[in-house]
């Protein structure tokens, strides 16, 4: 304690006896009304517009509604005929190829990008066309992506004027190379800024180690396998597991582009539960599949981290 | 590798990355009339950008969008970034009791995916009126901000030594005033990092526009591009994509001035 705040209590309580003081620190310190009152907007917009809404999907996913009448209990139903519907295997499919789309493309074209060009002049220039990509808007890219792999359009016009073969592919209509060129369009958006998170990291890594090995005739691949990588270790469990959460979660590209189709052979989860929800108004089936996302991001977060927590000291 | 691949690789690799931003520029830019979509690749012979922003701002609706849009991303994260700023202020200042605990949950509400939350509030808005109003966008706007800032926020205020907050006690300030003219102004930098991250998030935002609003008036811009998107076809493919390139370039234009400053500020936070 300094000398300042011991003439504090006395001044703000004068007036009042010293029992107020001291029944007051017993529930919370003198502020315990002003520090209700500062936090209360946070958690009523929090509790109101966040949790409240977690609640009654979670609830609703155990009954049939349609939004008319009122919902009526049917207990796992909406869950074994998710799991029986070919449409639902095909969505897990689509997602899982997102997933591990993600996890590796962009990630991987970032770090490259990041190692070749982190110590060299004029670095930053070289890394500027992708971040100009990264600050596309997510359905811009879409917009983009979609005029250039149409039918005969620019990608087949420019296979076609290489004298590549592939000039006729139907990119966005059959599956799964819809998928794949939706997770294309996404790597062109993120690599940018995975990148931008190694250069940083790189850059913070202490230069005495990488000097003495180099002097000790480290150098390219040996350089970035021994030094490099295991000293970015942290960061890139964080790239990862960012890219693992919202790779789970793709929604705005695949909406932009295909819109799950065609037919629904594009779609990923949370575009199903959007259809079931809002297109085909089936209020429960939609909620369970929302919560089936949930749960299985949640799962994945936690056994990611705990993987990668567990195998930390090995490095 | 060697001095001259690696420039070259790089070099190439960034022209296939810009490809398609040259696609984007050059077909926004063509007249509609005459328009055929088998040359894409062929350069501009006639200028017609304006024409075609100007159509898209106007017979697409993209205009009432970025309205909305522009209304939605300032209010709603300024709101947010205040009302985190509140919570962090109750806890690290005022010694919230089981602060920490408070600071979990709200900090968990970033836990769920959006696509838990959006059918209740679709429900509970049209039952309350709320549904395909602005100010029902803006709320949900500022409860999906809040957790993100005060996570920040807390940890900023944190760093503000305790004796800042006594010292002001003992100068008869009110907790309100400590807060708003002492507390606020020395958090700027972490309120404009925040701000800027969730300006950009509402802007970008399709599910909750989709879901919430319906009218012209409403409607945020991602969710009117992808409507543009599914209606017009073939010779109207340059409004598309002027509409595409119009909804980019306040966000381009935003993280290319601010990127210096993330940087910095990423080094210094929690990676």
């Amino acid at each position: 304690m300094t000398g300042l705040s011991t003439p504090a209590p006395a001044r703000t309580t004068a007036g009042r006896g010293p029992g107020a003081t001291g029944r007051g620190r017993r529930r919370g310190g003198p502020y315990r009304w002003s520090a209700r009152a500062f936090s209360l907007p946070a958690i009523l917009f929090v509790a109101v517009l966040l949790y409240l809404p977690f609640l009654w999907t979670a609830a609703i996913s155990f009954t049939e509604y349609d939004g008319l009448g009122s919902p009526e209990w049917v207990g796992w139903a909406n869950y074994t005929e998710m799991f029986a519907d070919p449409n639902f295997t095909t969505s897990m499919r689509n997602t899982l190829m997102w997933v591990v789309g993600t996890i590796t493309v962009p990630v991987g074209l970032g770090l490259l990008i990041a190692v070749l060009t982190h110590d060299m002049r004029f670095g930053a220039w070289f890394r500027l066309p992708f971040l100009l990509t990264y600050a596309v808007s997510p359905v811009a890219v879409g917009v983009v992506w979609t005029f250039v792999l149409q039918n005969g359009g620019g990608l087949s016009q420019a296979l076609d004027g290489l004298g590549l073969p592939g000039a006729d592919s139907r990119w966005l209509l059959d599956e799964p190379l819809n998928t794949l060129m939706m997770i294309g369009a996404w790597a062109w958006q993120q690599t940018g800024v995975n990148a931008l998170l190694f250069v940083i990291g790189l850059q913070s890594i202490p230069k005495e180690p990488l000097e003495a090995a180099r002097l000790d005739g480290a150098s390219g691949w040996r350089m970035f396998r021994h030094m490099l990588w295991p000293m970015l270790r942290p960061l890139t469990t964080v790239v990862v597991g960012l890219a693992l959460v919202a790779s789970l979660k793709t929604f705005d590209i695949v909406m932009a582009m295909t819109e799950g189709g065609p037919g629904r052979n594009s779609e990923t989860l949370a575009l199903t539960m959007y259809r079931e929800a809002f297109v085909s108004s089936a209020y429960g089936a939609g909620s369970a599949v929302a919560l089936f996302l949930t749960v299985v991001t949640l799962v994945a977060a936690i056994t990611y981290l705990r993987r990668q927590l567990s195998t930390k000291h090995e490095i | 590798m060697s001095r001259v691949l690696r420039p070259l690789f790089l070099g190439l690799l960034g022209l296939v990355w810009l490809a398609p931003l040259y696609l984007l520029l050059v077909n926004a830019s063509k007249p509609m009339a005459g328009y055929v979509s088998d040359e894409v690749w062929k350069p501009l012979a006639d200028f017609a950008l304006f024409d075609n922003l100007a159509d898209a701002w106007e017979r697409a609706g993209l205009g009432d969008a970025v309205v909305s849009t522009t209304i939605y991303s300032v209010l709603g994260p300024a709101v947010a970034v205040l009302v985190g700023a509140a919570l962090g202020f109750a806890i690290v200042a005022l010694r919230l009791r089981h602060g920490f605990f408070w600071f979990v949950l709200v900090f968990g509400g970033t836990v769920f995916p959006l696509q838990m939350i959006v059918l209740p509030l679709f429900v509970g808005y049209a039952e309350v009126g709320l549904y395909d109003s602005r100010l029902g966008m803006i709320l949900v706007y500022v409860a999906i901000s809040v957790p993100f800032s005060a996570l920040v926020m807390r940890n900023f205020l944190g760093g503000i030594a305790h004796q800042v907050f006594e010292a002001a006690v003992v100068d008869g300030a009110s907790t309100w005033r400590i807060f708003w003219r002492i507390y606020l102004p020395m958090s700027a930098s972490a309120l404009v990092a925040v701000f800027i991250l969730q300006a950009t998030f509402v802007w970008n935002d399709l599910l909750l526009g989709l879901t919430l609003s319906q009218s012209d008036e409403v409607r945020p811009l991602m969710t009117a591009l992808t409507g543009m998107q599914s209606t017009y076809g073939g010779s109207q493919l340059p409004t598309v994509l002027a509409g595409g390139l119009l909804v980019s370039v306040p966000t381009v234009v935003l993280f290319l001035s601010t990127q210096r400053f993330f940087t910095r500020g990423l080094n210094l936070g929690q990676f």
